[in-house]
């Protein structure tokens, strides 16, 4: 598998419609809308941040250098994966949210991705249902997704339900981080957990082990370095030390994640409403 | 249906009295009510500025004025005119309409009469409460509050607001919540009715470039306060229908 079968260009491309043309709007930029991939979890430490990360790096390796968005101002964790796209945000000022949610809204043919720290989780979707931003995001070409990120406790589910209901006009992805450990009995009961038995996006964050998992969470590791430099090199960044079986396992876990990241965005674009209620 | 005159004024400056004759204006307007306003700013006109095609300016202090809102009332297509009174001027003003006999047209159920009373935080509002009671009295007397620009909350002495507005019965307390400041101040630069900023339209009618964010806290308070008039029944008290329970 190449990067390239990972590319969002080659399949969905709705006819650019005239008016949109005459008014002189560049093809592949109309026909073609950027994702803005919202990472969020109730609580932390769910691999919300690497799934981030993970994200963006598949934007990167689609040809769709991404704006990175991270709100966790205190520790800025994902800055230094990306140190040049990365913008760290206050959430609490208004200039911030600005910053944020303008940005992520604008007609640009860069991919976004947003990684909601779980400090600001309510501060965040309260700004964002305000906004209205889902119908002006896509009303600018721009089509946003939600990744919820779920853990072992019946309450993430419940928060989970409740969010695709409040945004239902916006996809929403479950996420579920197996590394996490199995499900509590009680969760597996509530009726937050039951409502997603037949939701149509969901994916896994496979298994991965341990020393192989503690490498990938190096801040510094470019994931897509480890996709695109061979294998039989083991010598410094990416792959700290890891042996050939372990340098595989890395690999095949992003390719795996990659896979599903491809599968749940091709599914999310198409299933959204065929355009804007406002257009700029 | 009768003529209807909104009143919107307060003693002193400074309480968002124009902003609050913003409100009503763009809830009217939301309700499909057709309206006229008159900015009693004389000369300069803010509320004129950000509602420039149903407003009028006046100087409230000359009868030619006076005349010109009030001989109009019967004939105008437009039912309900929404005066902006000047800060200092309320009490000048309502003391001018009962000189020329509106008030009694009023009595006579020639018109209805509303007034929104805007007051600041200070006790001093009290007895500017106090001063206008006489005009208010059966009338439909709304006295707000307005939290745009400020959190700090009403520090009035509970019995001594109790006794002022005892001699207004009927007095209805109207809340305006606070209003983000960045977006306030933005809606300020462009100089347009709050429904025009929510719906990104500049002044010529051309698409605006305002914030999605600010857009959004200007949508939202704007949702509270049309829950607020709708809760203290503003249209149907203005058109004297069962007046909702506030």
């Amino acid at each position: 598998m190449t990067v390239s079968d990972f590319s969002t260009a080659s399949t969905i491309a709705p006819p650019l419609p005239p008016e949109r043309a005459e008014r002189g709007y560049p093809a592949n930029d109309a026909a073609r809308p950027s994702f803005a991939a919202i990472v969020a979890s109730l609580h932390g430490r769910t691999g919300k941040t690497l799934f981030a990360r993970v994200l963006a790096d598949y934007f990167l390796l689609s040809g769709n250098r991404p704006l990175v968005f991270d709100t966790d101002f205190t520790e800025q964790t994902l800055r230094a994966s990306f140190p040049f796209d990365t913008i760290v945000l206050d959430l609490s000022e208004t200039r911030d949210q600005m910053m944020l949610f303008d940005t992520v809204a604008a007609r640009s043919p860069e991919a976004r991705v947003v990684d909601v720290s779980h400090y600001v989780f309510r501060k965040f979707f309260k700004v964002m249902h305000d906004c209205d931003f889902v119908s002006e995001a896509r009303g600018r070409q721009v089509e946003p997704v939600i990744f919820y990120i779920a853990d072992r406790n019946a309450d993430a589910y419940e928060e989970g339900r409740q969010l695709r209901e409040r945004f239902s006009d916006c996809a929403l992805v479950l996420v579920e981080n197996v590394f996490l450990g199995p499900l509590k009995e009680k969760t597996l009961r509530s009726a937050g957990y039951r409502a997603f038995d037949s939701h149509e996006l969901c994916m896994m964050l496979p298994l991965l082990d341990p020393a192989v998992a503690a490498a990938i969470q190096e801040a510094e590791i470019s994931l897509s370095e480890v996709i695109t430099r061979p294998l039989s090199r083991s010598d410094g960044n990416p792959f700290a030390g890891l042996t050939f079986d372990q340098r595989a396992e890395m690999r095949g876990w992003l390719m795996k994640v990659f896979r599903d990241i491809h599968r749940v965005t091709r599914a999310a674009q198409s299933r959204a409403p065929q355009l804007a209620p406002i257009d700029y | 249906m009768k003529p209807v005159v909104l009143m919107v004024g307060a003693d002193k400056g400074g309480v968002g009295k124009t902003t609050v004759t913003r409100t009503v204006l763009d809830y009217l307007a939301a309700k499909n009510v057709l309206v006229r306003a008159f900015d009693a700013e004389h000369p300069r006109g803010t509320l004129q500025r950000f509602h420039p095609d149903v407003t009028e300016v006046v100087d409230i202090t000359t009868a030619a004025d006076q005349m010109k809102m009030i001989d109009t009332l019967a004939t105008s297509e437009v039912k309900v005119s929404v005066i902006d009174i000047s800060a200092g001027l309320l009490a000048e003003t309502l003391k001018a309409f009962t000189d020329v006999g509106f008030f009694d047209l009023v009595h006579e159920g020639e018109f209805n009469f509303g007034l929104m009373h805007v007051v600041g935080s200070s006790v001093a509002s009290l007895d500017e409460i106090a001063e206008v009671l006489p005009y208010a009295r059966g009338k439909h007397y709304f006295i707000v509050k307005n939290f745009i620009n400020d959190t700090s909350f009403f520090e009035w002495n509970p019995t001594v607001y109790r006794n002022y507005f005892r001699g207004a019965a009927d007095a209805v307390e109207v809340n305006i919540p606070k209003l983000n400041e960045m977006a306030y101040e933005q809606v300020e630069i462009a100089g347009v009715p709050f429904s025009d900023f929510v719906g990104n339209r500049q002044s010529n009618g051309q698409v605006a470039n305002n914030s999605l964010v600010l857009r959004g806290y200007v949508r939202t308070w704007m949702r509270n306060i049309t829950d607020e008039y709708d809760r203290v029944g503003l249209l149907d008290r203005l058109y004297d229908r069962t007046a909702a329970a506030a």
